[in-house]
């Protein structure tokens, strides 16, 4: 069961929703830059459960303004606290009312919101060195291609001999 | 935000790393750093303490040490291998983010998984329920100086890790719980394993219970230490032995059942006192019912197939590929790109050793997740350790983090 | 080749005190806690009674790095952590080594992204590197054997810069 909701609503939402007996599993955002439609850009998603009823419930709460905000609901359900500010060290979205919006998984002085998706995943190219094709024609040879004599330690290790301990 | 908020606020925005101290001789007050590097701190967990004196007048618990992107690195890897980086997540349970991030993608996709898979999974999820507390266990008599209690408590892992070997081929970080099923059927000789298992475990158990349950030493250090109140659990979100340590009934095998848990049956452990003590009675009592499980699975484990055999999902048997064109296509399709998913989304929780464990599994209809964030129970279950020790003492505190039972790849993904 | 011979002066009489030296030195290596992720769990199991590492001596982990002279990178080394690996690894006294345990240490591991360091060498300067995810209890001894060799050999300390 999923239901949307624009974030002037949501704070009486949640509260009605707590009064009912819903307790809070997670909330996380969503960038849905690449996903159709692709307004608004970052969502809120929150799931709910009620332990009387044995039923979960997802909500969206739509982020709007600039920067995109949400009302934090860390009042309602101190569970709140960390998500949102996981929420926001990750996707830059603004919970407005929250004690400590700071960062918590990424370094203070880190700029940017990794998770969004026109933040890279930051890949740090592997440099594959080419290396000579070896002719192996015995067991124990030495992978080496000068072809030096070599004899296994007492750990089983290759040691070529002629090479500096 | 209070004064130490503050202070903490400011220190952190210079990025000063590990050490932060200062000491306000006008009111007595302490800001002492404790970790990340720490014996005690269970990981890479930072706690700015305030002190007064001996006494913890505020927690604050610094993460991200371990941050390693693993959400964002998911989006990068296509269905399949986003099981390998999920398991890494909570380390100590990695069999249960498979099987979390396993059956969200099976809502999404719609399919069936055929019920030995189901059995296998749950057979080896609650394995890994007992190998997960055991370790909790080792540790927490560990932190009260009871070193044996380590020893004993990863011996006995050792007979769960030689299990996994056998049936994964690794001891930790499987990658063996995959959407649709597991990746193999389980290997000829695998009930020896278990009913080993099975076999020595109640003995172990009540040895451990005779080494450290009735130990006044060990009440001394736990009972009473390391309160937190009902209302405080629910409010927190708590999940897991720390919220049925205060009388939440409440264990998704039992209310909302999933795989085969109802077709077994078990009895969930309850304690009303909330301190350490009720912690560690509703674990080691969860280790017994764990047990109980295992050998209900085992004796009705059905034939069949382990995994759903859908050609656009599986890899088809190699011997198969020689005479079928479609077999080959197929094995080309999914080593390269790998499944699509339709698009939507899903959120499935299991219940880990630690409490919630929930995958929320966002789809573009693409060969790779649009959003796949785990809810960790060890997140959410880190926000009451500050309840729980405020006004206690230093010491408690280490009492306080082992029960906690937080897993700092978990917490900071 | 090892510390009392780069004192003093290489003679035959110091030959012979480096080659005790050397063996004390790898006999009661001590580890300094640097358990970060999975491969601290391997680790601990390392030190369990089935891969007992107390046979080499090395049972005691010391949790302040100045007592300690080996490190065992275990685990992922994040972004925020690299500062701090950096600082423990200072306050270790000479001699040191470290052990770079598991892929996500020696290279980065599965994970190649914003989060991680690539390699923990890029921090501090690594004389073992134990591939692995987590590397087996084994697999961890058969690179702490490999460091007593290069410790009985006496070269430790020669590829590296000072300070």
């Amino acid at each position: 069961m999923t239901t949307t909701h624009s974030p002037g609503e949501w704070l009486d939402r949640a509260r009605a929703l707590h009064a009912e007996g819903w307790q809070l599993m997670d909330l996380a955002g969503l960038d849905r830059l690449r996903l159709a439609p692709a307004d608004p850009r970052f969502v809120v998603v929150v799931q709910l459960i009620n332990h009387e009823l044995k039923q979960r419930q997802t909500i969206h709460i739509r982020a709007e303004g600039d920067p995109s905000s949400v009302p934090s609901i860390s009042e309602v359900w101190p569970t709140a606290n960390f998500m949102e500010r996981e929420a926001y060290d990750l996707l830059g979205i603004n919970f407005e009312g929250h004690p400590n919006l700071t960062r918590i998984l990424m370094p203070d002085q880190w700029e940017g919101h990794p998770l969004r998706k026109d933040y890279g995943v930051g890949k740090v190219p592997v440099e594959f060195i080419p290396q000579p094709l070896l002719q192996i024609d015995a067991p124990g040879q030495s992978p080496n291609a000068d072809g030096a004599a070599t004899h296994l330690d007492h750990l089983g290790q290759v040691v070529i001999e002629g090479d500096a301990p | 935000m209070s004064t130490t908020e503050k202070l903490i606020h400011e220190v952190e925005a210079r990025g000063e790393g590990a050490f932060v101290e200062s000491f306000d001789p006008q009111e007595g007050r302490m800001v002492i750093n404790m970790g990340p590097v720490h014996p005690s701190t269970h990981g890479v967990l930072r706690l700015l303490l305030e002190l007064d004196g001996e006494i913890v007048n505020e927690c604050l618990p610094v993460i991200g040490y371990l941050h390693t992107g693993m959400e964002k690195e998911c989006e990068d890897n296509n269905w399949r291998g986003a099981v390998t980086i999920v398991t890494r997540m909570d380390y100590l349970a990695p069999l249960f983010n498979e099987q979390a991030y396993s059956m969200a993608v099976e809502q999404l996709l719609g399919i069936e998984v055929p019920p030995r898979a189901l059995y296998i999974r749950t057979l080896l999820a609650e394995m890994n329920r007992l190998s997960s507390h055991l370790v909790w266990w080792g540790t927490q008599g560990l932190d009260m100086g009871a070193m044996s209690a380590m020893f004993y408590g990863f011996r006995e892992r050792e007979l769960i890790l030689d299990f996994y070997e056998m049936v994964t081929g690794l001891r930790m970080n499987h990658g063996y719980i995959i959407p649709g099923g597991v990746w193999e059927d389980l290997p000829p000789g695998w009930e020896r394993a278990v009913r080993n298992i099975t076999d020595q475990m109640p003995r172990r158990i009540k040895d451990y219970e005779a080494l450290l349950t009735e130990n006044p030493i060990f009440l001394e250090r736990t009972k009473g230490i390391g309160v937190i109140t009902r209302e405080e659990a629910r409010a927190l979100g708590a999940t897991g032995p720390i919220a049925r340590a205060v009388g939440i009934d409440w264990d998704l095998r039992r209310d909302m059942p999933y795989e085969a848990y109802d077709d077994v049956s078990f009895d969930v452990p309850i304690a009303t006192e909330g301190d350490v003590y009720a912690r560690y009675r509703v674990r080691v009592a969860e280790m017994r019912e764990s047990v109980k499980i295992i050998e209900q699975l085992m004796d009705k484990m059905p034939s069949g197939d382990f995994k759903n055999m859908d050609p656009k999902l599986t890899h088809p048997p190699r011997a198969e590929m020689a005479h079928s064109m479609e077999a080959v296509i197929h094995h080309f399709k999914l080593s390269t790109q790998g499944y699509q998913v339709p698009a939507g989304e899903a959120y499935v929780a299991v219940e880990s050793p630690r409490g919630e464990l929930g995958a929320y599994i966002v789809s573009d209809g693409g060969t790779s997740p649009y959003r796949c964030h785990v809810r960790d129970p060890s997140f959410v279950n880190l926000q009451s350790l500050s309840h729980m020790v405020r006004g206690g003492l230093l010491a408690d505190l280490v009492a306080s983090i082992a029960s906690t039972d937080p897993i700092m790849g978990g917490v900071d993904r | 080749m090892g510390g009392v011979s780069d004192a003093v002066g290489a003679n035959f009489l110091t030959a012979q005190l480096d080659k005790l030296v050397n063996w004390a030195r790898k006999s009661s290596l001590w580890p300094a806690t640097f358990g970060l992720a999975c491969c601290a769990i391997e680790m601990m199991a390392t030190t369990m009674p089935r891969h007992d590492l107390a046979r080499f001596g090395m049972e005691a982990f010391r949790a302040s790095p100045r007592q300690a002279d080996l490190m065992i990178v275990a685990g992922r080394v994040s972004q925020k952590m690299a500062p701090v690996l950096r600082t423990i690894y200072d306050q270790m006294t000479e001699p040191k080594w470290v052990i770079s345990m598991g892929a996500c240490a020696s290279t980065g591991g599965v994970f190649n992204n914003y989060a991680l360091v690539q390699g923990v060498d890029q921090i501090v300067p690594v004389d073992i590197y134990v591939p692995g995810c987590p590397p087996r209890p084994e697999m961890l001894i058969d690179g702490i054997m490999l460091l007593h060799e290069q410790i009985k050999r006496g070269d430790y300390a020669a590829g590296r810069v000072a300070g």
